[in-house]
């Protein structure tokens, strides 16, 4: 028994479930247990033991078959005969895990594994796939695999961002407040650190030059802005939109729409310039401090003025502590920030990223995390 | 089926709990192996009942502690008491007793407040500890669990490590708000808490409500189709129930659209789910007839 649960637990992990020594021992205990003469509670013991996540439920279900459904006959007659079998019930599994499989085995195993190995590699494949260079077949997959990952994103930033909560007792504060009962301290205060939260200003272009883009960087801005209270949202493209209340909205369709509405100018041309010379004059004083974090999502295709840009660009960067450019276009092969306006902002940039698929996105945390 | 499975849920069925074979299977499992259990769903789909059925069953005392963001050792474990032991310091100002017995004794056992963990580690008879919605609470407080979960061991600096006297039932409960660290997740069991199926819901039903099959049966249909609309919150058994009992109050013998807007409320919590049932209420209820 203990050896054909090595082979297993051998099996699965190489299929990609995280398992370790105590799990191939309470395999064994659980078998033990009784739970082999019956394959259905064999099936949901070893699952609650070996899957950790539901989603590696399908991983585990094409391992169990593979391993012990095929010779459930054999092996069901084996329970019976014990102890003497199992010398040639170990060899077989040793050959398992060692990956020499008998014939029967040989094209049934690789096969399976490559299955679940391949589901792995799509996932991978997508998060590292252009926005614009995105099927229509794989929105769905994407949608739920950018739901994860963005949620995953805000659970670490907040712990970040959030901290210093473990009170400790304030004496000064104990000592003035109990004045009253002589010098007996009866109630205490407690401090805690305060927290300086991050601010987050973000400017969207919408413009039709980011056309394939907008939506994704969109549901991203949404995103962290139900995780983070603490965010500022523009869009821009011909004139400059504050979008900061209709991020407030739960669903992102229903914000979409509302934006859309507001947004005459969706798709349009580009006046990067300009739309930083009405940001500064109207936002910049009120949202912009010292603890805020700027970040800039645009392919930097102006067709105004550099200068214009420069300064504007400039302007912002002494106001806000960090200054970040995510450029969809600086994921492609060969690009160089040539573009008249994206050269006049680049020196005031601090951080000049590409934004064109997931993994990129990802980095943002890094950033924001110093920030 | 094994027979000790078979047993479980009967005596489950007998504590008016409907559980299906896979989730009486890993309860049993835990109660051998003496794991924690991880149950993660979708919000009321019944995980904290399952906590409470089996403190029940082993007529055990279920302690609670609901995990929120900030929680942390000073209320999850223990803390000193230290207003008494000020006031305990200043009462024996005038006896001559050394520093070393004082500071010993102040922070002995009776100036000790013990929270849920603690309290769970060092009962005397075996408990049930529960860690609800575990996904709420920090990263920190899930790995400060791990040294609980493996050993069921508190180290508290004062007074040395404690060890549990009787290994409690642990659960844990999750919404998957965020995803749990590995380390955590390797230390229990897992099972995945879902919507409950068409008979098992009716099963429950009966149950709990009781009343007609009729209604109940059209009852547990419509809610089935709720949950197959994107909604932005999905009912859950404790909604099913409420519904259910609502129905029964107002005598009712079948669906009528009127009837649904007037009680809608009970398993609608969104204004804008609310909304769009309501307008398509005389559809719905043709589909579910067919």
């Amino acid at each position: 028994m203990g050896a054909s649960m090595v082979g297993f637990s051998e099996m699965c992990r190489q299929n990609g479930l995280s398992i370790g020594l105590s799990h191939t021992k309470e395999g064994v205990k659980t078998a033990q247990l009784g739970f082999i003469r019956d394959p259905q509670s064999f099936y949901f013991g070893l699952k609650s033991l070996f899957c950790k996540d539901f989603e590696e439920e399908v991983i585990f279900d094409q391992c169990f078959k593979v391993y012990w459904k095929m010779r459930k006959h054999k092996y069901a007659h084996k329970i019976q005969q014990q102890g003497k079998s199992n010398i040639a019930k170990s060899t077989k599994a040793s050959l398992v895990m060692t990956g020499v499989r008998d014939k029967n085995k040989k094209e049934e195993g690789p096969l399976e594994g490559a299955k679940s190995v391949s589901g792995i590699s799509h996932i991978e494949k997508l998060k590292q796939t252009d926005f614009s260079k995105i099927k229509a077949v794989d929105l769905g997959p994407l949608e739920n695999l950018i739901e994860k990952l963005l949620k995953q994103l805000n659970t670490r930033l907040k712990h970040r961002l959030i901290r210093a909560k473990s009170g400790k007792i304030d004496i000064r504060k104990s000592i003035r407040k109990n004045i009253s009962s002589r010098d007996e301290i009866i109630n205490l205060s407690y401090r805690k650190r305060k927290i300086q939260k991050t601010k987050l200003i973000v400017l969207l272009d919408v413009s039709g030059s980011m056309d394939k883009y907008s939506f994704f960087l969109l549901k991203f801005v949404w995103s962290l802005k139900s995780h983070l209270n603490n965010i500022e949202a523009f869009i821009f493209s011909t004139h400059l939109i504050r979008i900061t209340d209709l991020l407030k909205e739960n669903e992102l369709t229903e914000s979409m729409m509302q934006m859309s509405e507001r947004a005459t100018n969706w798709s349009g041309g580009t006046k990067i310039g300009e739309c930083l010379v009405s940001f500064n004059d109207q936002f910049a004083k009120r949202v912009l401090n010292g603890r805020s974090v700027t970040i800039i999502l645009s392919d930097g295709l102006d067709d105004g003025d550099p200068k214009v840009m420069f300064d504007e660009v400039h302007k912002i960067k002494l106001r806000t502590r960090k200054l970040v450019w995510l450029n969809p276009l600086k994921g492609m092969k060969g690009y160089k920030p040539l573009a008249k306006g994206m050269a006049a902002a680049l020196p005031a940039v601090d951080d000049f990223l590409s934004a064109h698929n997931l993994d990129s996105l990802m980095e943002l945390e890094k950033i924001l995390s110093h920030a | 089926m094994i027979p000790e499975v078979k047993e479980l849920i009967h005596r489950f069925d007998q504590l008016d709990y409907v559980v299906e074979e896979e989730l009486a299977t890993v309860l049993f499992l835990m109660l051998k192996l003496k794991k924690p259990l991880l149950l993660e769903g979708p919000p009321g789909v019944g995980k904290t009942e399952a906590a409470n059925i089996i403190a029940h069953y082993q007529g055990h005392e279920l302690i609670r502690l609901q995990c929120y963001e900030g929680l942390d050792v000073s209320t999850s474990v223990y803390e000193w008491n230290y207003q008494k032991q000020l006031l305990h310091i200043k009462l024996n100002e005038n006896e001559k007793i050394s520093v070393q017995e004082q500071e010993k004794f102040i922070f002995s056992d009776e100036f000790l407040l013990k929270r849920p963990l603690l309290k769970a580690i060092t009962s005397d008879k075996p408990t049930v500890l529960l860690l609800d919605e575990i996904d709420r609470a920090d990263e920190e407080f899930e790995a400060f669990l791990l040294e609980l979960l493996s050993d069921f061991q508190i180290s508290i600096p004062e007074l040395g490590t404690i060890k549990a006297k009787h290994k409690p039932v642990v659960i844990l409960t999750s919404n998957r708000t965020r995803d749990l660290s590995d380390a955590l997740k390797r230390r229990c069991l897992y099972y995945w808490v879902d919507f409950p199926t068409f008979e098992k819901e009716l099963a429950i039903l009966e149950k709990r409500v009781g009343g007609e099959g009729e209604i109940l049966q059209q009852l547990v249909k419509f809610i089935e189709y709720l949950r197959g609309q994107n909604l932005q919150k999905t009912p859950g058994i404790a909604e099913t129930i409420d519904w259910a009992r609502a129905l029964i109050t107002l005598n009712t013998v079948s669906l009528t659209p009127e009837l649904i807007d007037s009680t809608l409320g009970c398993i609608l919590k969104s204004q804008k789910d609310i909304i769009e049932i309501k307008h398509s209420l005389n559809d719905i209820l043709e589909d579910i007839s067919a």
